[in-house]
């Protein structure tokens, strides 16, 4: 029953992406003061590419082909893990947080080694930014999510989701905190403006994705769209599990589904609303923003070891 | 213009400080206009004498015009330009006669490096060679084009002559001047998302630093000199310089029916004047506009971009009203321009004006007060004042510098001579945000200026009627475009043609600066760099990324461009370079 959920979640997640980035579209275009293109704009633009020939780069090789693939199915098996419409885990094995950073690595860095690969300049400064990105913010990540591990004594999300939604996770202060660095991390996570680095369109192209077309090139749209809700779907799903459904009834189920997608919507849609409003950071100075975010985490740390 | 004996007449300083310093050195001394005169030097005098004016006396070199003067006096000749900004302001020309046989004349170049693309162009278009020129590439012409077809010379080519290419690939040599010796070269254009013409940047990087850049442009060089020349009439041609440019064509325009009005001597009518005025500003306005958008697009920043841009439609619905087309084209005859402002037509501009003033304020404070939007531009393309003295550069990029060079109140013309309480604007960051801070106090000069001119304009004729035409004399047009000051030059000829006409628009005085602008940048940083130039490839005339450590380039061939052209996907660079 709960593989079936799963199995739900992951094909509800891949089909809605396009929808919510073109719903983003909409609301960029509303706040440029233009009409812009339909919501299911991406749609159209995915069925394009899909039938599309595909022009690969002369040097690049097996990496470069496999990765659009192992990109959008791995997102995939991250949505199946994650306790979105149930509060506990439907694949408690997928959702141990280990398998969730290990499985959001791997995709960063086939995407990465593939840019190199394709043995262009713009691609590979992309792929290295990619990882930069990685290097700075996986770290407070991973630090907020031992810290709620810490606190629920579990490392499965399903678990901590529980504690959260039963407000019984402690210490409470620690982990207000650690939602608050969660939420900065996964934002920085969705490579929305101003940290879409990898692939700033006027500085370099839009990087890796330069190197590729047709079926690839949409696979790769739809697995990046896909990221973004799957980031903004962890920190839901572990900080905002209100609502989730607690048992396996079609009713709760149900209502479990409906207010995932409220919480999911007002999430992306603060997203959207800083995205249009700020200017890009400047490469060098992402760090800056990072370190923050690495204190909050450490605060929240901090709060959980004197026990507030 | 204004009223001087002819003891007093302006640049008389320059030429007896000329004397004095070199005696024997000034052949002929002659007056063109008010402001303007030329003096002949033997050529070997001519790199003290340029370099004595330029650093000596407070000049800035706008270019330098070479001129085929076979069938006049059976020489070629060079004007360099000079124009002189402190004491005794005006125009000095330094005028060199080369004979026909030897076809060589002492560099200026390496005393006045801002003579380095007038001499390589004269190079290109006439064959003259210049003795000591640090930098011989070819610049204007294409590579493809055959070496020994000078096109302006008089008797070398038929405007309408397409020679055949002597070579199907790019052999444009990128010159890298950086001490670091393993460099990648990562290339940006010919056809780059961020710029909307052709150029071809080569950055060499050392990871994401640019350590050095290099450039090769005039990918769009439309002979217009040729055409001028060949195939219209000396007053047909205003329209044709209308066209050099896609923003600023009214500044060409004036600028060119300025020098010929110059050179014969001709009375513009003051209403004439305050018309010509009016839609300069008209047209800075909507360049300003532009330019403020795309800073902010540049910088990831499409939100304020969009917005700029809808707000610079009332600007275009200004130039609707005043000239019946959206850009401020076709208003100009020599002697005056062809359309009126009628009265309720100057009472919507100053609705108008007064809108576009609230609006852009509203749009600047929310530019200022956006996040990134100071660590984005404060420091970046660092233009050392050191330089720009150098090479003379014009507009907001010298004004972002510190140097507070307008042609409009430097060598006031027009109704320029009227206006009150205003001053040139300067920053002196050096830094984009300087050059953009400049742009945006001058559009706010700029709604000050129309609505003194509408209320001071005088009544009366609007086009000069009964001069004589005089063949072969020459003098220069210069108007303040937004981009920095526009320079013409102009003969005309005994057939009612022109016989040489050079326009200089004004990023021509800027590309030289910008692989200085480059360095120390980071790749993320060149967009903006370039952008801040405000740059007009078309009007002057692509950025190669090559990694420094990796030692790799790609050069794209014809056939990946044109499939880049027809399909807009597959951008050929994505897989070339590093």
């Amino acid at each position: 029953m709960t593989v079936i959920i799963a199995v739900l979640q992951a094909v509800l997640l891949v089909a809605l992406a396009p929808l919510v980035s073109g719903i983003a579209r909409k609301i960029r275009a509303r706040m440029h003061s233009r009409t812009g293109a339909s919501v299911l704009q991406d749609y159209y633009d995915l069925a394009k590419l899909w039938h599309r020939c595909e022009v690969r780069e002369g040097p690049s090789g097996l990496v470069s082909r496999a990765m659009p693939a192992v990109y959008l199915g791995t997102m995939a098996l991250l949505a199946a893990g994650l306790p979105l419409i149930m509060q506990a885990c439907p694949v408690p094995l997928l959702g141990d947080i280990i398998t969730i950073l290990y499985l959001m690595a791997l995709p960063r860095f086939l995407f990465s080694l593939a840019s190199i690969d394709s043995g262009a300049a713009y691609p590979s400064i992309g792929g290295i930014r990619e990882l930069l990105v990685g290097v700075l913010v996986e770290p407070s990540l991973m630090l907020v999510l031992f810290v709620m591990a810490l606190a629920v004594g579990s490392t499965n999300v399903g678990v901590m989701a529980e504690a959260v939604g039963a407000l019984s996770a402690y210490p409470a202060v620690a982990v207000v905190v650690a939602g608050v660095a969660c939420a900065m991390a996964c934002y920085i996570e969705m490579g929305k403006l101003p940290f879409d680095l990898a692939e700033a369109e006027q500085e370099i192209q839009e990087g890796p994705l330069a190197a590729y077309s047709g079926p690839s090139l949409a696979m790769l749209k739809l697995g990046v769209s896909v990221k973004q809700l799957v980031v903004a779907s962890l920190f839901v799903a572990i900080f905002l599990p209100f609502g989730a459904a607690a048992s396996l009834a079609p009713a709760d189920l149900l209502l479990g589904l409906v207010t995932y997608l409220v919480k999911l919507a007002a999430v992306l849609l603060v997203a959207a609303v800083i995205e249009n409003s700020v200017m890009r950071v400047r490469y060098k100075l992402l760090g800056r923003y990072t370190w923050f975010v690495v204190g909050i985490a450490s605060l929240s740390l901090v709060f959980l070891v004197i026990g507030i | 213009m204004t009223k001087k004996n002819a003891a007093l007449r302006s640049g008389e300083t320059h030429v007896q400080a000329v004397r004095d310093a070199f005696p024997g050195a000034v052949l002929d001394a002659a007056w063109q206009a008010s402001d303007q005169v030329t003096i002949t030097v033997p050529k070997d005098m001519l790199p003290d004498v340029v370099e004595f004016l330029y650093y000596g006396r407070g000049g800035w070199l706008p270019n330098m015009v070479a001129n085929d003067e076979r069938p006049l006096n059976g020489r070629y000749a060079l004007y360099y330009l000079l124009s002189m900004e402190e004491a005794d302001p005006g125009f000095v020309t330094v005028r060199t006669e080369i004979d026909p046989h030897s076809m060589e004349y002492p560099s200026v170049t390496p005393r006045v490096p801002a003579c380095v693309w007038s001499e390589r162009e004269a190079y290109d278009l006439f064959g003259l060679r210049a003795q000591g020129l640090p930098d011989e590439r070819r610049l204007v012409l294409p590579d493809d084009w055959p070496s020994g077809l000078f096109p302006l010379r008089k008797d070398s080519m038929d405007y309408r002559r397409r020679p055949e290419p002597v070579t199907d690939v790019e052999n444009y040599e990128f010159l890298y001047e950086g001490q670091a010796e393993e460099v990648t070269g990562v290339p940006m254009g010919p056809l780059h998302i961020t710029s909307d013409e052709p150029g071809h940047f080569r950055l060499f990087v050392e990871g994401e630093e640019i350590v050095d850049a290099d450039y090769r442009l005039f990918y769009v060089h439309r002979g217009m000199e040729k055409v001028a020349e060949s195939r219209l009439n000396y007053d047909a041609v205003t329209f044709l310089a209308d066209r050099i440019c896609g923003i600023c064509g009214n500044a060409h325009s004036v600028a060119y029916a300025e020098a010929v009005e110059n050179a014969q001597g001709i009375e513009v009518p003051v209403r004439a004047q305050y018309i010509r005025t009016i839609l300069l500003e008209v047209e800075r306005l909507h360049s300003h506009l532009l330019n403020l958008g795309l800073v902010c697009h540049y910088c990831g920043f499409d939100t304020g971009f969009q917005h700029f841009f809808r707000v610079r439609e009332k600007a275009m619905d200004l130039a609707v009203l005043l000239t019946g087309a959206r850009k401020t084209y076709g208003l100009n005859l020599i002697g005056g321009v062809r359309r009126d402002i009628l009265d309720e037509q100057k009472l919507a501009t100053i609705a108008f004006v007064r809108e576009l003033r609230s609006d852009v304020e509203a749009l600047v404070d929310m530019l200022m007060s956006t996040a990134n939007f100071e660590s984005r531009t404060a420091g970046v393309g660092r233009l050392d004042p050191a330089i720009a003295r150098d090479y003379s550069p014009v507009g907001p990029c010298v004004r972002g510098s510190g140097f507070a060079r307008d042609v409009r109140f430097d060598h006031p013309f027009d109704g320029y001579r009227y206006l009150t309480g205003l001053k040139a604007r300067s920053h002196d960051g050096c830094d984009v945000q300087s050059r953009t801070l400049v742009r945006v106090e001058e559009f706010m000069d700029s709604l000050t200026m129309i609505e003194q001119l509408l209320d001071g304009a005088p009544g009366g004729p609007i086009q000069a009627t009964g001069w004589r035409y005089t063949p072969h004399k020459y003098a220069l047009g210069y108007t303040e475009a937004p981009r920095g000051e526009d320079m013409h030059w102009a003969q005309v000829g005994d057939n009612q043609k022109c016989y040489r006409w050079r326009a200089k628009a004004a990023t021509y005085s800027n590309w030289p600066i910008l692989r200085y602008m480059f360095r120390g940048n980071t790749v993320a940083d060149a967009a903006i760099i370039v952008g801040s130039m405000d740059p007009c490839y078309s009007c002057t005339d692509r950025v190669t990324v090559v990694d420094v450590k990796k030692k790799t380039e790609t050069v794209l061939t014809k056939q990946q461009l044109e499939s880049y052209c027809w399909r807009r996907t597959h951008s050929p660079l994505a897989g070339k370079g590093a």
